[in-house]
């Protein structure tokens, strides 16, 4: 399946139930939430962990803060967490796979969704199947400036 | 807080993608100019059809259609096209110095639980 328009694989070498766990926990986002150069502080942090749930972080910098509001799509212990952003319509997903050998393999999967189709029962049932998006923009613009 | 022109932008550039005949379209022109007819042609699908993709790619900035010319030949815009790269980019660093923090985190946690 390739609706996404952006897509981030990552190993790390932890069970798949302590990578859940820093995922989900305030007191471990608070750690490297970041952004790099920004700190979030744990008193800014709201997090219902459960679908329609909220998901608040407030990402603290030099240059002034940031807030993310995020609604939970869906939360399936300990292998799968979604939200949506409403104001920008970013729907992200993050993928937690057991590799067997103690290292658990994160995919992170990014996608705008149009405006109409950010109400939670619009959403079902949505795709906007962005073939391999990343690598064709790649591809494509190169050959655009001349 | 409300979205920015940027993100209404990237907004549309995207939702402009999410349809095959439109990438088909985009990738076409990414090989020069071409006429709304020119770019019909493939197509099993009305003119009218085909003109509806192109308004959607022009309204998302990705194309542009000539004013002066007789046929109105339709040409990349390759702007958009950078500021849907550059939000992949800039997704790409903020995820990949979060599981940096993140793997060091958890090696920390792990070095306590195995003395």
């Amino acid at each position: 399946m390739n609706d996404d328009e952006f897509r981030y694989r990552r190993v790390l070498r932890a069970p798949r139930e302590l990578v859940w766990r820093c995922l989900t926990e305030p007191a471990e986002l608070a750690h490297f939430w970041g952004p790099a150069g920004m700190t979030t502080p744990l008193d800014g942090i709201v997090l219902e962990l459960h679908e329609g749930g909220r998901f608040e972080t407030r990402m603290l910098g030099e240059h002034g803060d940031h807030r993310m509001v995020a609604t939970f799509t869906e939360v399936v212990p300990p292998e799968r967490l979604a939200w949506v952003e409403p104001a920008t319509g970013m729907h992200t997903t993050s993928t937690l796979d057991d590799l067997g050998d103690g290292t658990t393999a994160v995919v992170i999967r990014q996608r705008h969704v149009p405006e109409a189709m950010r109400r939670p029962e619009a959403r079902a049932g949505f795709l906007t199947s962005l073939d391999k998006l990343e690598e064709y923009l790649a591809h494509l613009t190169p050959g655009d400036r001349s | 807080m409300g979205p920015t022109l940027e993100d209404q932008q990237l907004d549309a550039v995207f939702t402009a993608l999410g349809d095959r005949t439109r990438r088909d379209i985009v990738a076409r022109l990414s090989r020069g100019e071409a006429t709304v007819s020119e770019l019909a042609e493939p197509y099993a699908m009305s003119m009218q059809a085909v003109s509806q993709h192109i308004r959607v790619l022009e309204r998302s900035g990705l194309i542009s259609q000539g004013r002066h010319r007789q046929t109105r030949p339709c040409r990349l815009e390759p702007a958009a096209l950078e500021a849907a790269l550059s939000w992949i980019a800039e997704s790409r660093r903020t995820w990949s110095d979060r599981m940096d923090r993140l793997e060091a985190r958890l090696a920390q946690l792990q070095e306590g639980e195995t003395p």
